[in-house]
């Protein structure tokens, strides 16, 4: 089989959302000496980018973003042992959680499923964050980018208590902010002070990309 | 202004409406005095501002369960345990084909206030799931199937009885069958429901019809209860049930339970409050009566207006936005009277309070300083005199 073929094969299981596919895929292409980061990023990528054009045309719903992702992440789990991964590769880091209080993470995995997908490093702190977890991690991970998401209204105001703690930890002018959630609006994200309010997950994806465009996308 | 009458019984005087009447009246399609607003029992703050709404012709809805369950052969036990370094309170149960757990933290409040709600007014939150692995569906299988569903319509009785004509009271139920699965059982987080649906489909469909059909006797029970309304607490957002999910598993269900209700002359409402643009040619043709608690952008996808033309045998009772509430009394108003604006008439149409947290007393009073004179059919002219008085008040 030529190259393009697997490649091919790899792109298909992704977009079809077939577990046994992608793992057959990736076996056969890392069999056939495939290097692993084409194997990635001219097979599986190109299927998540499809997946998510798919998406934005209404043709696939959330559903399938999340079980491509899943998809995706099976097929990895085959190839990644054959990576050696090199940090200055990375577009860029980004700290995500979901903030206290709030239990939702579903918004944030797929956020952070596309950010990885699109080449940025993802320290994912989970859901239920306290304030002075993710200011911790701010500083210590260095991240150009903080995601904070929320879906209920009354954890809402815990986005604009981080943002405060950041500039309490002088750390506010070093990292931007995107806040995201169903119940979130720019004008509230204007109120806190965020840099930007993702309507969605891949316009926020965009949007971080947006911001660290200088350095090449890889 | 227009102060609240009282009931009189017999005919309707269109001046004197109760809040009960008007709510009754829109929500069987007629014509009010007034355009309907409310607010739910449990999302409400007792206290002067919510003395002076009601005094101000606010209704009150009470949502009550008018059933009692029982498992049979089913033990189950509560423990506290510390889990991922936190507190948390975990319930077993056992059966005969295996046990199955859940884990569930809380805010301070909850057990010392109502309703299950924190001081906040937010309910417990699963940090473990009953469904974890494929090995778990035929534990909860085996419940579903040893559930008895008794009727018990005190709860009911209660609440008409206290409320009078203050308000409704409407039957509660729990999630219809797939929504139990979706965010009960598996549970939405990182997508677990779309990946259980995704490895183990018939499994998932297996556990679904079981619990359709578990249900049967309960919508017999809730048709003969004493409510005139029986509110389906779904909590339907079109993002996590997409269209295909809802042809295929709310639909059916709906057209069931809908057909008991009315044998009954009983209406059925669904709780819908997320974002059901994608879902609204779908709605369109579903037999539910009332889409409960429908927000409006920037909360919803879907303007007020655009689903009253859409569904024009349908009523709505709309829930006023949290995410507007968060920007204060100003927003509050400007939002109000824009909902004004694009409804019309105003027919076919209740505003909710709330229908997920408690609102301040100054978003309160100002919702109500629009609503409370809302008098119905609704005119640019009456509208634009809403809007002079507010300025002058």
């Amino acid at each position: 089989m030529v190259k393009e073929k697997y490649l091919a094969s790899l792109k298909e299981s992704i977009v079809n959302l077939d577990f046994k596919a992608v793992v057959e895929a990736a076996k056969e292409a890392m069999d056939a000496g495939i290097d692993p980061h084409t194997a990635i990023t001219d097979g599986m990528v190109p299927g998540m980018t499809v997946v998510g054009e798919k998406f934005e045309r209404g043709e696939y719903f959330l559903s399938e973003l999340v079980v491509a992702g899943e998809v995706m992440k099976e097929g990895l789990k085959i190839i990644n042992p054959y990576i050696k991964q090199d940090s200055s590769e990375r577009l860029g880091k980004v700290v995500i959680a979901t903030v206290e209080g709030d239990n939702h993470d579903l918004g944030k995995n797929i956020v952070t499923t596309l950010l990885g997908v699109h080449g940025f490093e993802v320290v994912d702190l989970g859901k239920d964050v306290p304030m002075d977890k993710i200011v911790d991690a701010v500083k210590e991970y260095k991240p150009e980018i903080l995601g904070l998401s929320a879906l209920l209204t009354v954890t809402m105001p815990e986005m604009g208590k981080v943002i405060e703690a950041l500039k309490v930890a002088s750390l506010r002018e070093r990292v931007k902010v995107i806040v995201g959630g169903s119940p979130v609006t720019s004008e509230f994200a204007k109120s806190i002070g965020a840099d930007h309010c993702a309507v969605n997950a891949a316009e926020g994806v965009r949007k971080c990309t947006e911001w660290v465009a200088p350095r090449e996308v890889k | 202004m227009h102060g609240v009458g009282s009931s009189t019984g017999g005919e309707i005087n269109m001046a004197e409406m109760t809040p009960r009447e008007r709510i009754m009246a829109v929500s069987h399609k007629k014509r009010a005095d007034k355009l309907p607003f409310l607010h739910w029992w449990r999302h409400s703050q007792v206290g002067r501002a919510e003395r002076e709404c009601r005094n101000r012709g606010m209704g009150m809805c009470w949502q009550r369960p008018p059933y009692t369950m029982r498992m049979h052969g089913v033990d189950m036990t509560e423990t506290q345990v510390l889990s991922s370094g936190e507190v948390v309170i975990r319930r077993t149960y056992s059966t005969p084909v295996g046990s199955v757990y859940l884990d569930e933290k809380s805010e301070p409040g909850v057990g010392q206030w109502h309703a299950l709600r924190s001081w906040r007014d937010v309910l417990p939150w699963q940090t473990e799931r009953l469904i974890k692995g494929p090995e778990d569906y035929k534990v909860l299988k085996y419940m579903v199937e040893n559930t008895e569903y008794l009727p018990y319509y005190f709860p009911v009785e209660q609440a008409m009885d206290w409320l009078g004509d203050d308000g409704v009271v409407v039957d509660s139920l729990p999630h219809s069958p797939m929504q139990m699965l979706m965010i009960d059982w598996i549970g939405s987080e990182g997508g677990r429901f779309f990946i259980h649906h995704a490895k183990y489909p018939d499994l998932v469909e297996d556990l679904y019809k079981a619990i359709s059909k578990s249900r049967e006797p309960l919508y017999e029970i809730v048709a003969k209860s004493p409510a005139p309304i029986t509110n389906f607490g779904d909590n339907i957002d079109g993002v996590l049930v997409n269209p295909k999910l809802f042809q295929k598993y709310f639909m059916p269900e709906y057209e069931k339970q809908a057909k008991v209700l009315h044998e009954h002359g009983k209406l059925m409402a669904v709780h819908m409050d997320g974002r059901v643009g994608v879902l609204k040619d779908l709605i369109a043709k579903t037999p539910i009566d009332i889409v409960e608690a429908l927000h409006s952008p920037p909360m919803g996808d879907l303007p007020i207006g655009e689903a009253l033309s859409l569904w024009k045998d349908k009523v709505i009772w709309t829930g006023f936005p949290g995410s507007v509430y968060i920007l204060g009394p100003e927003a509050v108003k400007k939002h109000a009277l824009s909902l004004l604006r694009e409804i019309g008439s105003g027919d076919r149409l209740v505003v909710e309070m709330s229908t997920e947290n408690l609102v301040s007393n100054e978003n309160l009073l100002m919702l109500t300083s629009v609503l409370e004179n809302a008098d119905l059919p609704l005119t640019k002219e009456k509208i634009d005199g809403i809007e002079r008085s507010l300025a002058r008040s």
